[in-house]
């Protein structure tokens, strides 16, 4: 033996282990939950939005947009329908390749 | 015991699963927080970089790990541990404001008397208590840096990071700066840890009276 | 121009700042066109090439270390002071929810009439790009009908048409990416412009005779939206409608539809600059003005499903004659990365019996399946929704940054960087 001596065994008792054991677990408990909870959480700004965007619509008088009279207005005014030539010249497109831009 | 010791005789100081966990410590530790620093300044191009960045996590896994492992395997150190850091005395206030005659010894080579110290002394006790709960800390904000960061919120993972920084940087400046240099400039202590363990009974009567006379026993034959 | 741009695109709109990027790689689990390089723990740049300009990046860094780097708000404020100019803001429905957020209030609050009052205030004349979406609705969804009528019915349309499935074609960066990642089926794309793309034309033709009563080349109109895409949008080459229109009638200037675009953290940044607070501001009901009147259908544009909700109201009635029953289409509602809904619809012309089948996406990422049964010849779906931002428009690029959310709509997993 290279040694003479060694270190008493290290004792816990009951209380002190009963003490520990709680504060761990009182600590993991709630560092998960607030975690769990935070994450859980992360969209709910998207959420609020939303339903700001869903209670303007319950407040319209018109919940149609073939309803929007000042838009049947326009579109009689100006003498033309829906995919007309005019709409197609004002209203529609075409898209690009980017692919080989 | 009464600390009458043979000059030949020696305790064991270190069991091997607290060596081993020191030197996980050790591969751990201290490439993530010399990797973190690098991380930190970011000296390096794209290559460099992410190199570092892969030693800090390699480095993070060890200390996490390990850590873990003792934590579940030697409780009884981890609570003689706790015991001695978070039991102070009107000593270990005495010795903190000498320095522990390091600086004296050190710069002067003058020895003076210092209170009794346990196994670990009051320098040891303060550094343990911030490791104790830094390591804590850096493992816990590396998680969710390294785990979670999309899915938590923005404001957490800043804040994960500013703690992971601040606690990183000043653990491995007091490592680097305290802990490593009085660690080998206390030899015999230096070569108990990294050797087999045991120490010099003599020695160990001089620099941890309380601990050789109150702590320790023959083992039976 | 760097590559996938047409000459005077606006490009380089997002920027990763360099000396606060921390390597983290949170940007690029956000980025649905994978335009972010830089290994792990580095320093990461945009490509440009491959960019969406949809800001997912920007909203989610931790550290704020992307920006916008096309700042009009100077700009914008030197044309309002001209006084021979007359500025006009076209506001998205995302902005009235979270405008308030830049000024302390919380997200959701709907402010419609003070947005108007801060806007008057400062001397913008207003036009709603409801009444744009509206517009949408009437153009997009009378070729949906016409492609029903055409590969459905089986009758015969005058006219060119796409092939179904469509696809709405609202989201820029959607746009952008079915162009430049799948160029082969975009003639899937609705025709219809984007509100934005309507907006301008409606503001200068129809607004400046008939409603402003000025020469069209003095409308300055700055686009007001929750998108940074939007900026990329309203340069693009082709969008001078109002431009060529009034060309036909002997004028000669050229100019784009939507002159700038400002996003709602610009527009708060403005107001601040001009000393105006949202909170405090006398609001404005704009009543009288017809390019501000608008239906419930145009305002849920901003959310996930809202197009589709709207495009289903408007449809159903051109289809069966009657009204939908429940104006709350829920299946179309909430943050599933892809919902899809079967709609049974009895024709009025002769009591025949269809489903329309649709589906909505956000996450530009979750529609590459159902690309792929578009190519591969078997996709089930008449119409389908998609919106680049998770949660629609409302979580866009240009929105307010909210400490406390990210845009992660999927599962918890854990998220190994390396």
């Amino acid at each position: 033996m290279r040694y003479s001596y060694k270190e008493k065994e290290v004792k816990i008792n009951r209380r002190e282990f009963l003490g520990f054991a709680g504060v761990i677990a009182a600590v993991l408990w709630t560092g998960a939950y607030t975690v769990t909870d935070l994450i859980v959480d992360r969209t709910k700004y998207i959420k609020m939005r939303t339903a700001g965007l869903y209670q303007d619509d319950e407040k319209q008088a018109k919940r149609q947009s073939h309803h929007n009279q000042s838009l049947l207005n326009m579109y009689k005014k100006m003498n033309f329908q829906p995919l007309s030539p005019l709409a197609e010249e004002l209203f529609h497109t075409h898209y690009v390749d980017r692919s080989v831009l | 015991m009464d600390n009458n010791f043979k000059g030949n005789e020696r305790i064991l100081h270190h069991s091997l699963p607290v060596r081993l966990f020191h030197w996980c410590l050790v591969l751990g530790f201290l490439p993530a927080g010399f990797t973190g620093v690098i991380l930190f300044f970011r000296p390096f191009g794209e290559a460099g970089m992410h190199l570092a960045m892969q030693v800090h996590i390699v480095g993070a896994w060890i200390l996490m790990v390990a850590c873990t492992l003792f934590f579940l395997l030697c409780p009884g150190r981890v609570v003689a541990f706790w015991r001695e850091a978070f039991h102070w005395t009107k000593q270990d206030i005495e010795w903190m404001k000498v320095g522990g005659g390091y600086p004296q010894k050190m710069i002067f080579l003058q020895e003076i008397d210092v209170p009794p110290m346990g196994k670990i002394n009051s320098g040891q006790k303060m550094m343990g208590i911030m490791v104790f709960f830094g390591t804590l800390l850096i493992i816990l904000t590396g998680a969710v840096l390294y785990f979670a960061l999309p899915l938590v919120p923005k404001e957490i993972a800043y804040y994960a990071d500013r703690i992971h920084l601040i606690v990183g940087l000043g653990l491995f400046l007091c490592i680097c700066g305290g802990h490593i240099p009085l660690g080998i400039y206390n030899w015999p202590e230096f070569c108990s840890m990294f050797g087999d363990g045991t120490i010099n009974a003599k020695h160990a009567a001089h620099h941890h009276p309380l601990w050789t006379q109150n702590e320790i026993e023959k083992i039976k034959d | 121009m760097p590559k996938s741009y047409q000459a005077n695109e606006l490009t380089g709109i997002i920027k990763i700042d360099e000396g606060k990027c921390k390597g983290c790689d949170t940007c690029k689990s956000f980025c649905p066109a994978d335009a972010i390089d830089g290994a792990y723990g580095a320093n990461h740049q945009i490509d440009n090439a491959r960019c969406l300009q949809c800001g997912q990046c920007l909203v989610n860094c931790p550290f704020g270390a992307i920006e916008d780097t096309v700042d009009v708000v100077d700009q914008v404020i030197e044309k309002l002071k001209d006084s021979n100019t007359t500025v006009v803001a076209t506001v998205a429905p995302a902005v009235r929810v979270a405008l308030g957020e830049e000024f302390g209030m919380e997200p959701g609050k709907l402010i419609t009439e003070q947005m108007y009052g801060a806007l008057k205030k400062a001397g913008f004349k207003i036009m709603d790009v409801n009444f744009a979406a509206d517009n949408t609705i009437l153009e997009e969804g009378t070729e949906l009908i016409h492609k029903i009528q055409k590969y459905v019915l089986n009758q015969p349309v005058e006219g060119e048409l796409g092939p179904l499935p469509q696809f709405t074609s609202c989201c820029p960066a959607w746009v952008r990416y079915m162009e430049l990642y799948h160029p082969s089926l975009r003639q899937h794309l609705s025709s219809a412009k984007s509100p934005q793309g309507m907006a301008g034309p409606v503001a200068k033709i129809y607004g400046a005779e008939e409603i402003w009563h000025v020469q069209p080349e003095q409308i300055f109109c700055v686009g007001v939206y929750p998108c940074t895409a939007k900026k990329l949008e309203a340069s693009r080459p082709e969008f001078t409608a109002a431009a060529d229109y009034w060309k036909k009638k002997g004028h000669t200037a050229t100019y784009q539809d939507t002159d700038v675009v400002l996003t709602t953290r610009d527009l708060a940044r403005l107001l601040k600059k001009l000393n105006i607070d949202v909170r405090n501001v006398e609001p404005a009901e704009e009543k009288d003005n017809p390019l501000a009147e608008y239906s419930g259908a145009g305002t849920i544009f901003g959310a996930t499903g809202g197009v589709m909700e709207a495009a289903l109201r408007t449809a159903y009635f051109v289809l069966t004659g009657e009204e939908l029953g429940e104006l709350r289409y829920e299946p179309v509602r909430g943050l599933k990365e892809v919902k899809t809904a079967e709609v049974p619809l009895k024709l009025k012309e002769n009591g025949q019996e269809i489903t329309l089948k649709i589906a909505v996406v956000h996450g530009t990422k979750n529609v590459e399946p159902l690309l792929a049964e578009i190519e591969a010849g078997n996709s089930p779906y008449h119409f389908i929704e998609v919106m680049n931002c998770p949660g629609g428009c409302v979580n866009g690029g240009g929105q307010p940054i909210n400490p406390m959310g990210t845009s992660w709509t999927g599962k918890f997993k854990a998220i190994l960087p390396w």
